[in-house]
């Protein structure tokens, strides 16, 4: 029972071992310092994790990947190109830049769910259609209509043409550049030591309330104990402590933001709202039958979604490393990195946590960071890890999609589950 | 029908006449315009404006110089004051912007109004002025055309260049060879050019060879750092066992003998850097390199102009310096201009004098945008204002025409067509309406039209078959697209040429297909229902791992891999040497200004009456039964999986053709992620044609590959009078296509029929 329970869970989570397989291979190929990998990693992670979690909701609601926060990252950039446009510096900038975003996201989102709703059971490439569909609206918009109809400041213009300059400076004047991670650094071991604490002291408070067994509680503590205890070996703490080259540290305010993301995530589950998600998702039919307004519903999940992607897309810009905005290209990728990346976690197209999308972005920036030096290593050409890296990015997309067709195919013929109801109503 | 519909229909009738009656008001408008613009442009007021605007622009350089040099001035003199320092910075721009514009405020009084004495001499020195720049320009367009498009050509193919453009390579050699490789600019015609091309070609070349050094170096260093003391050991060695010992440390260097002195006086360097516990040398010197190219690029003096050019720019000068003159005698201090600012002000006049045609609104406008909107007032503004007006108000009156139309014919036109073929018609129509009245040649555009077809019309058959057996929209038909890729960089591995190449290419890439094709249905008929979505990530998968195959297939015909690394497929091949345009040209001709390019309307033809009576045959029936209801098929006795596999067997196979012929009317064989959209246009060509999710016929292939390729090519013409640069062309085909396939999902649910 034990084994087979076990062969369950690597067959689920096949793609999150490759993945882990592959990390580690790469890591040691490409020869790359490990204090490097790991700062960087934590880098990117802090950059794209606030995206990743954007599209948790969609899936709980039933309606697949979400390759439609592109369009969130647009509302963002709309919102990052008036701040800039107006020279609001600094904290004050991001936060009218979300601010902008708030409105935007949501009535695109809003337009998007309904538009979604036409299409049941096809949302993952109609939100990937849509996507570029609004990538022509958002060209013509900074090309065409920014600059003439909409006047802008001469620093952000293409002088003697019409449109916004290809890239925008975040830094120096702009004062956009680390607004969010430069307010507080703390150094990773702290950080980890304190996540490790607070871990052990909710495990204990929550077994004091019963609200879990003691056998938990127990497990807990041991894995708190674990995490604290390998960072405590000088070796491994040697990697992220300074000892061989930088510090890791973390940008605080970013992590609080990316956990309180993580907390909205679990708590809205257990909301009202949250149950109609779960119900929505696992049958529209009993979901309807159950009094529930199914398509309103979705347009919610769409509508937070995308209003986070935008926002996660503004974090993004502003971290450490990125510094310029690429006018028309910064929005292109991030659908499909993000949809990538919590595929790798072990999320599927119907089912997503925080803590998949947190690995899913681990995984998937671990091999983004190594794989140019591991293919020059092994083919001598770096050009194969870029291609590498894009066909990493659209094969995890499409395995993951054939696996759910499969497994629904299966289970329509065995008639455990009833999925027919899914989106098939035209 | 119900009341409600009735009377939805009879309001949009009533909104049909509204807009019909707007629609002729301003038609009437529009031919007041017209009239008056005859009187106008030939009348006073016209030049009146002329006049003011060039005075205006030869002042507007002088004011803004002053106010700058008030501003300069200004801070010279906070500085100077103790307190500076006290003083922040925003502080300081603030006072010194003050005193920039009351300085533009203060010059703007004195030159805004200068007085004119001798009006007529002004005048008549324009006139002169405007004269020679209208005559003039088509030559120096040409030949600066054709250095420019040479230097773009040059440098995105700068690699291929490195060999041809050696110093051992004489002149004249060097120059047959850009003409070879470049047939389309015609460098030939431009011989007075040669040398300047020449030396380009050389120069960039060098360039390129130069920063490939720096970029090997910096390698090498950054190697060497990981390893100093390993490496200084190598001070003592001699040449060869040095360049040996290289080699065994990084093997890549193997393809880099050319760079063999400059890598090993890095390595030299380094070594007895390292072994004399020096410090060790940076990589300044790469990045020295890198910019070096930079700065040829940025490049424009190998333009050496032809004698009648050069005769033209004597004439311009000339001209120029009359009325200057006269400028001169009006405002004397722009006598005292420094040579920079000599330039701008040249420019700011001719921009004036010759805003790029005599045309009336281009005349009108750009006099406006030079401040002389308040030379005319009351009656002779409004006049001047309705004239330049009368083209914008022709066209939204056609527009408002053609929407009341629509409006009023609504339920019968899209009852017969459907919404999204309604519109992109009329918007077709509309844009042939509209290229009449840009000058653009409607039969040359029908010709590029036509040209279009070929190229994609057999990629968009491609859709068909798909269609017909029930996998939908077949997105994944790139990989058809990759297997005939295939078939013709073999091809050209092999030097074939002619109908041959041409007939190899599509033979091999339909039976490299064949299996893909079949490995690719048995997957999609695991995955009922959700083909779709599928397909395009498969699709997409497979083009990227492909990339990383064009990059390690061992290709070595030194035609098609990079030169430099002596491996890899190059990303954009010619195929000019061999089967370029073969069957556009052939039995080609000419009719009522149209170019036909009959072989490939032919064998369009051919291949959609094969595929017409295929669907006539049992197989082919069959399979549009199991396309339009797979239940009933089934239950009809037919086997449904094996027709799907028929279907994308046979779709993947057109594809690998559809590719071969349209790299043939293309001119170009792109690898890598070139094809990864295709299958994005096949799709939205037939949806625009009529063809749903689960009908496909043979003449929504063909008007669907009409409609959308006319309305790009129209479209793309008229853009780019309109809005100049190529953005708006782009946006309205990516916004055509998505929004075509989006409306498609919206119709059917998406593509899953059980």
């Amino acid at each position: 029972m034990n084994k087979n329970k076990a062969l369950a869970h690597i067959g689920k989570y096949a793609v999150t071992y490759l993945f882990i397989a592959l990390s580690v291979f790469f890591i040691i190929v490409s020869g790359l310092d490990i204090n490097y990998v790991a700062s960087q990693l934590l880098l990117r992670l802090n950059r794209n994790a606030f995206i990743v979690l954007a599209l948790i909701i969609p899936i709980i609601a039933g309606m697949g990947i979400n390759f439609a926060i592109t369009i969130g990252a647009m509302a963002a950039q709309i919102g990052l190109l008036l701040t800039i446009n107006w020279g609001v510096t600094g904290v004050p900038g991001i936060l009218l830049a979300a601010a902008i975003t708030l409105p935007l996201g949501a009535m695109f989102g809003f337009l998007i769910g309904k538009l979604l709703n036409k299409m049941k059971g096809q949302e993952t490439i109609g939100s990937l259609i849509l996507g570029y569909f609004a990538n022509g609206a958002y060209q013509l918009l900074f090309l065409f209509i920014f600059g003439t109809i909409i006047p802008l400041n001469d620093n952000v213009t293409i002088v003697g043409a019409s449109g916004v300059q290809n890239t925008l400076n975040l830094t120096g004047s702009v004062g956009l550049y680390t607004a969010i991670d430069g307010i507080a650094h703390i150094p990773f071991l702290t950080a980890l030591y304190a996540v490790a604490a607070v871990l052990a002291l909710s495990a204990v408070i929550q077994c004091a309330r019963k609200a879990i067994s003691a056998k938990r509680m127990i497990a807990t503590l041991v894995l708190a104990a674990v995490i604290a205890g390998v960072f405590s070996i000088p070796g491994v703490a040697a990697v992220v402590n300074g000892a061989h080259g930088r510090e890791v540290k973390l940008p605080l305010v970013t992590w609080l933001l990316i956990l309180a993301l993580c907390l909205f995530n679990s708590t809205i589950m257990r909301t009202r709202l949250g149950q109609k998600f779960r119900a929505v998702g696992q049958s529209q039919t009993v979901a309807n039958a159950s009094g529930i307004n199914v398509d309103r519903t979705r347009v919610i999940a769409i509508m937070i979604s995308t209003v986070l992607a935008g926002w996660g897309q503004i974090v993004f810009m502003q971290s450490e490393g990125i510094g310029t905005f690429q006018t028309y290209a910064a929005h292109e990728q991030v659908g499909l990195y993000a949809g990538a990346a919590i595929l790798v976690g072990g999320a599927s197209i119907d089912r997503a946590t925080n803590l998949q999308a947190l690995v899913g972005t681990f995984l998937f920036h671990s091999l983004f960071i190594t794989a140019q030096s591991a293919a020059s290593a092994l083919f001598g050409d770096s050009a194969v890890g870029e291609y590498f890296r894009a066909f990493l990015s659209y094969g995890v997309i499409a395995v993951a999609l054939i696996m759910y067709a499969w497994r629904g195919a299966k289970q329509k013929k065995e008639g455990q589950i009833n999925l027919s109801d899914r989106g098939k109503s035209g | 029908m119900s009341e409600q519909a009735k009377r939805s229909g009879g309001g949009r009738r009533r909104a049909a006449i509204v807009l019909f009656v707007l629609a002729a008001l301003l038609l009437i408008g529009a031919i007041c315009g017209y009239v008056l613009r005859g009187a106008a442009s030939s009348g006073a007021n016209l030049a009146d404006m002329r006049t003011s605007a060039v005075l205006h622009a030869a002042s507007e350089g002088l004011v803004e110089n002053i106010a700058q040099q008030a501003r300069a001035d200004k801070l010279k003199e906070l500085r100077a004051d103790k307190d500076f320092r006290k003083r922040g910075l925003d502080e300081v721009n603030a006072i010194c912007d003050a005193a920039r514009d009351e300085a533009r405020a203060e010059a703007e009084k004195m030159y805004s109004n200068p007085v004119v004495e001798d009006r007529a001499a002004l005048e008549s020195a324009i006139q002169a002025f405007e004269g020679v720049l209208a005559t003039s320009g088509t030559l120096s367009e040409k030949e600066r055309s054709a250095y420019a498009a040479l230097y773009v050509s040059l440098i995105e193919n700068v690699s291929d260049w490195t060999d041809l453009a050696g110093e051992n390579v004489d002149d004249d050699a060097v120059f047959t060879a850009l003409c070879d490789a470049e047939p389309d600019l015609n460098l030939a015609q431009n011989a007075h050019l040669k040398d300047g091309f020449v030396r380009m070609a050389r120069d960039l070349a060098a360039a390129e060879q130069e920063k490939e050094t720096a970029e090997l170096q910096k390698r090498l260093i950054d190697q060497m750092k990981g390893d100093v003391a390993d490496w200084s050991a190598f001070a003592d060695l001699e040449d060869e066992a040095l360049w040996s010992g290289l080699l065994e440390e990084m093997p890549e260097l193997q393809n880099s003998e050319a760079f063999k002195p400059a890598l090993m006086d890095a390595a030299k360097a380094f070594a007895a850097a390292a072994a004399a516990g020096e410090a060790l040398p940076e990589e300044a010197e790469a990045e020295q390199g890198a910019e070096t190219f930079n700065e040829t690029q940025a490049d424009y003096s190998y333009f050496t102009p032809s004698e009648a050019l050069a005769k033209e720019q004597a004439d311009n000068a000339e001209a120029y310096e009359a009325l200057k003159a006269q400028l001169v005698a009006i405002i004397p201090d722009l006598a005292g201009l420094s040579d920079k600012l000599q330039d701008t002000l040249r420019a700011n006049v001719e921009a004036v004098v010759w805003p790029g045609s005599l045309d009336f609104t281009t005349r009108y406008d750009a006099y406006v945008a030079h401040g002389a909107a308040s030379v005319l007032t009351g009656g002779a503004a409004f006049t001047m204002k309705l004239a330049s007006l009368a083209e914008a108000l022709l066209l939204a009156s056609i527009a408002l025409l053609l929407l009341g139309l629509v409006m009023y014919a609504w339920e019968p036109l899209t009852k017969r067509f459907g919404v999204p073929r309604t519109i992109i018609a009329l918007f077709f129509i509309y844009l042939c309406l509209l290229s009449e009245l840009y000058n653009i040649s409607v039969p040359m555009m029908l010709g590029n039209v036509l040209e279009r077809m070929t190229m994609y019309g057999v990629l968009v058959l491609a859709m068909m078959p798909g269609i017909q057996c029930g996998i939908g929209l077949n997105m994944g038909m790139t990989i058809g697209c990759i297997s005939g890729l295939l078939g013709i960089v073999f091809s050209l591995q092999f030097n074939m040429t002619g109908f041959p190449a041409l007939i190899f290419a599509c033979l091999s890439g339909a039976l490299i297909s064949l299996p893909l094709g079949w490995a690719y249905s048995k997957l999609l008929n695991r995955m009922k229902g959700n083909e779709m979505t599928i397909s395009t990530y498969v699709g997409f998968s497979f083009v990227s791992l492909m990339c990383i195959g064009w990059m390690l297939l061992p290709f070595n015909n030194p035609r098609i891999i990079w030169l430099l690394s002596g491996r890899g497929l190059r990303v954009t091949h010619s195929l000019l040497g061999s089967f370029a345009h073969l069957l556009d040209n052939f039995l080609a001709f000419k009719v009522l200004g149209v170019e036909v390019p009959t072989g490939g309307l032919l064998f369009l033809g051919l291949c959609c009456l094969l595929m017409w009576l295929f669907s006539r045959s049992r197989t082919g029936i069959a399979m549009t039964a199991v396309g339009s209801n797979a239940r009933f098929a089934e239950a009809s006795g037919i086997n449904v999986n094996h027709m799907r596999t028929v279907g994308t067997v046979l779709s993947t196979m057109i594809a690998a053709i559809g590719i071969v012929i349209y790299s043939q009317a293309f001119g170009y064989a792109q690898l890598y992620t070139a094809p990864r959209q295709l299958g994005f246009i096949a799709a939205s060509a037939i949806l625009i044609g009529g063809a749903t999710v689960s009908k496909a016929r043979v003449s929504h292939v063909l008007l669907g590959v009409f409609l959308f390729e006319g309305v790009l090519v129209f479209g793309q013409q008229i853009a780019n009078s309109v809005v100049a640069g190529g953005g708006l062309s782009e946006v309205m085909r990516i916004m055509i296509s998505n929004g075509i396939i989006l409306y498609a999902l919206t119709q059917s649910g998406g593509g899953s029929r059980e």
